[in-house]
């Protein structure tokens, strides 16, 4: 039996243990910056911060409400909307320079730019179910992290003598973006074949775990 | 002439000069800092709310400016803020 039929054979196990595995992520990464925030006051920091909350939420509602109530109908709409939400929060934390200026807004969730956010991710969670696909949140974040990858891209080569982190950083994203793009794909090309459903959530994995280590490397506390 | 500092490093610049003499009086501060009055007291200000300074008055009536524990985290995390919002291209 190969490694692949035995996850097929226990997927909802393992499905436990990969949400429990990003959400503990999630929840290190989140205190880790919430305490350089309330430090720094830093907005880049409390987007960026702002964006793993969003995740862990979206994986609990996903794998763990889900398997503890059973409701998908209800869920999969919620688990999209957080989604779509850390994705703009992630590309917002590279992009909030440009936009607001230094010193940053005074709330970070319920400022008027992050509303443009709430819409959009409301308008492509209804339009979504109204049309019982997940496209639109498939397209909104191969979309969101070409861009994240392109920024990253450009902060690699600028930084890269200063810091050791910038390359890993782009590599996350180029993993995210290749897992969006295969997500997109599966429902169609790969006929939910659930060996690509692994190589998804692989993915996925290593994506967390990455800023994990960069946060834990960087942070050193 | 040098770049101009970022917020942070003037918070730090300001907090250092606070460390380095334990206490100091607001003028002495404000040299230290190179700020212009204007802007020395709108940061002061900010870090007074934020709890890493405090000004207290000695028995002498005399004002002067002292680390919270709060301020004394923020220069021992200085560093890790710094490479954090570099590494992470924030």
């Amino acid at each position: 039996m190969d490694i692949y039929s035995f996850i097929i054979g226990n997927k909802e196990i393992f499905k436990l243990i990969y949400a429990l595995i990003i959400i503990f992520v999630c929840f290190v990464i989140v205190l880790k910056t919430h305490r350089l925030f309330h430090l720094s006051a830093h907005p880049g920091i409390r987007y960026f911060r702002n964006a793993f909350f969003f995740y862990g939420i979206a994986f609990f509602i996903r794998y763990v409400l889900v398997l503890a109530t059973g409701h998908v109908f209800l869920i999969t709409p919620l688990f999209e909307f957080f989604i779509i939400m850390a994705g703009f929060f992630l590309l917002y934390s590279l992009i909030w320079k440009k936009i607001e200026g230094k010193e940053g807004s005074r709330s970070s969730l319920f400022s008027l730019r992050i509303l443009i956010f709430y819409v959009m991710a409301l308008i492509l969670v209804i339009l979504d179910i109204s049309w019982s696909t997940l496209y639109l949140m498939f397209f909104s974040q191969i979309i969101l992290f070409f861009i994240a990858a392109v920024i990253s891209c450009v902060n690699y080569k600028n930084r890269a003598k200063s810091n050791n982190f910038s390359g890993f950083y782009f590599i996350a994203m180029i993993l995210m973006l290749a897992a969006w793009i295969l997500n997109s794909l599966t429902p169609t090309l790969f006929d939910w074949n659930p060996t690509a459903l692994i190589n998804i959530y692989l993915l996925n994995a290593i994506f967390f775990l990455v800023f994990l280590y960069g946060a834990v490397r960087i942070t050193k506390y | 002439m040098g770049k101009k500092r970022e917020r942070l490093e003037v918070i730090r610049d300001v907090l250092k000069a606070i460390r380095e003499n334990r206490s100091i009086k607001p003028t002495r501060l404000l040299y230290a800092s190179n700020l212009s009055p204007q802007m020395f007291k709108e940061y002061i200000n900010e870090l007074i709310e934020k709890k890493f300074i405090i000004l207290e008055v000695n028995k002498k009536e005399k004002k002067y400016f002292s680390l919270t524990k709060k301020g004394y985290d923020f220069l021992e995390e200085y560093r890790s803020i710094e490479n954090f919002i570099e590494n992470f291209g924030l």
